[in-house]
């Protein structure tokens, strides 16, 4: 079999290439080949935000991204997101206000509000309510994850 | 899941795109923002051994108030407030298609020509296996209505009723050539459900017109669905027109989530126009659509209550036309 071809991105700042198969999902890319396991599989099929991760800035469905398909763009992952010591401010908020439980949403909660506040410093709660509305959670209730967002865009993102 | 192997193709021009689908016809599919494709091969739905991707096609991009390139993103469109201004309908629907996330992908292109859903269909392999393959996948029967040789998979695009509303057209490409078409013609009304659409194989869809008659006019789409992110229409009905005073001056109307492709019901508008729209009058409009409208059971909510939705949704969007309404 000839070997896999190639893709190139920039993936959390840095240049990357790795190979692989033209059907490869960039989620599976991540965790199984990257072994960057913060992006969850929840649903795998488009329905839960667990897989999120920007591309070029835009909050991304990795499980229904093929990795051919980032070839040259830039991709963020909750890893890329998270300071390399400590948490960000909006990590932090959901720390303090109790906006995780099993944990397992919360890579893909993270990732789409830090391109709201990115993009919206200050959003009203029905801006918040919208920007995450694609992210599933069965634990919290939302209500805390709204608080954190908020708390985390009263402190300045 | 992953996905079985394919031969991933990314030209770089229209041309280059349906020289592709020609080279490989009846084994291909054109990969637009993935977010219906992707799942559905996830769950071995009709794969082909080759995938045309459209994202590097310069030609397919760009957005005006005359035109929508057909890989324009829906999260793009979302916050085009003067494009949206100008189409009501449009607006309503962008911001009622699945969620934010999948918006930030979804094309127009993609939306229009949005595989029909059934339950029987979305489902994995192992069900289908299970249960025995039905005729729009591998088998050669249809469990919604096994008496019949024909798919009745529901069309459950939001963008292409609140479209048809405002008479919008689709550009289509071809290797033989181009031609444009209203998008109402895009859906073949002889189909079986298997055939549904009446583009050539291989055929791109390249972008969407938009009319400058109807421009600026009052309009609404209502989406009816379960939850209020996420979900599939259950019903959409989409309507724009001019009312001058209770007189109608033009109205159009158009049901889609309902049946296997969007209806425009044009000989029940025109029969309205320059008519007085009293209460009475709207009502019996609402029940004449409403009549004429068939779901079957394959989709969540019963057919029965689909249909009886139908009227309450076209009364409340025919409501909003009337001068001094919000919408
Ligand atoms: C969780 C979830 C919820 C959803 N909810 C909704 C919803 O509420 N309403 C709704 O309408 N949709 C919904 N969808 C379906 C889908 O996301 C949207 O319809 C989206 O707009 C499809 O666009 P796409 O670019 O991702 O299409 P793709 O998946 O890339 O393509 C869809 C189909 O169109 C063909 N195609 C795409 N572009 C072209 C072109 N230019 N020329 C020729 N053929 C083309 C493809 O070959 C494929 O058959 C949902 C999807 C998910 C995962
Ligand atoms: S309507 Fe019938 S043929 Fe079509 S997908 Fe459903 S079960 Fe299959
Ligand atoms: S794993 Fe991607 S949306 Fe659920
Ligand atoms: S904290 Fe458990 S799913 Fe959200």
């Amino acid at each position: 079999m000839p070997p896999a071809p190639p893709v190139n991105f920039r993936l959390n700042g840095q240049p990357i290439e790795v190979s692989a198969e033209p059907a490869r999902i960039l989620l599976d890319l991540l965790r199984d080949d990257l072994h960057l396991t913060g992006s969850k599989r929840g649903c795998d099929l488009g329905t839960c935000g667990c897989c999120t991760v920007l591309v070029d800035g835009r909050p991304t469905l990795s499980c229904l991204t093929l990795a051919h398909l980032v070839d040259g763009r830039e991709v963020t992952t909750i890893e890329g997101v998270s300071p390399p010591r400590g948490l960000t401010p909006l990590q932090r908020a959901f720390v303090d206000v109790g906006a995780t439980q099993c944990g397992f949403c919360t890579p893909g909660f993270v990732v789409t509000a830090t391109a709201l506040l990115r993009d919206r410093p200050h959003p009203s709660r029905d801006e918040i309510v919208r920007a995450i509305s694609g992210n599933l959670c069965r634990c919290t209730g939302y209500v805390k994850i709204v608080e954190a967002i908020e708390r985390a865009a009263a402190e300045g993102g | 899941m992953h996905l079985d192997p394919f031969e991933l193709h990314r030209p770089s021009s229209v041309d280059e795109a349906v020289d592709l689908a020609r080279r490989f016809e009846g084994r291909c599919d054109y990969l637009a923002g993935g977010t219906d494709l992707l799942p559905n091969y996830k769950m071995h739905l009709n794969l082909r051994p080759h995938l045309i991707a459209l994202q590097d096609v310069p030609e397919l991009s760009g957005r005006s108030l005359d035109r929508l390139g057909a890989m324009e993103r829906l999260a793009d469109l979302e916050g085009d407030r003067p494009l949206l201004a100008a189409y009501p309908p449009l607006g309503d629907a962008v911001a009622e298609i699945a969620t934010p996330l999948v918006r930030a992908s979804g094309t127009v292109g993609g939306n229009l020509l949005v595989e029909t859903r059934c339950f029987f269909f979305n489902q994995s392999h192992f069900w289908r296996e299970s249960l025995g393959y039905c005729l729009k996948a591998d088998g050669d029967r249809c469990h919604v209505v096994p008496q019949k040789q024909k798919c009745y998979a529901t069309f459950s695009g939001d963008l292409a009723p609140a479209l048809m509303a405002v008479d919008a057209e689709v550009e289509l490409a071809h290797s033989d050539g181009r031609r444009h078409l209203p998008l109402g013609a895009l859906y073949d009304a002889a189909g079986d459900g298997i055939r549904r659409l009446t583009m050539r194989p291989g055929e791109l869809l390249t972008g969407v017109r938009l009319p400058a008659a109807t421009r600026g006019q009052r309009g609404t789409y209502l989406k009816l669905r379960v939850r209020p992110s996420f979900d599939f229409p259950e019903l959409g009905v989409a309507a724009s027109g001019v009312l001058d005073g209770e007189r109608v001056v033009r109205l159009r109307v158009a049901i889609g989530g309902a049946e296997m492709r969007p209806v425009r019901h044009d000989a029940l508008t025109d029969a309205l126009v320059g008519e007085r729209l009293s209460d009475d009058r709207l009502r019996a409009f609402a029940e004449a659509v409403q009549q004429a409208t068939r779901p079957v059971h394959n989709t969540f909510l019963l057919p029965d209550y689909r249909r009886r939705m139908v009227s309450v949704f076209v009364r409340r969007a025919v409501e909003r036309l009337r001068p001094g309404t919000a919408g």
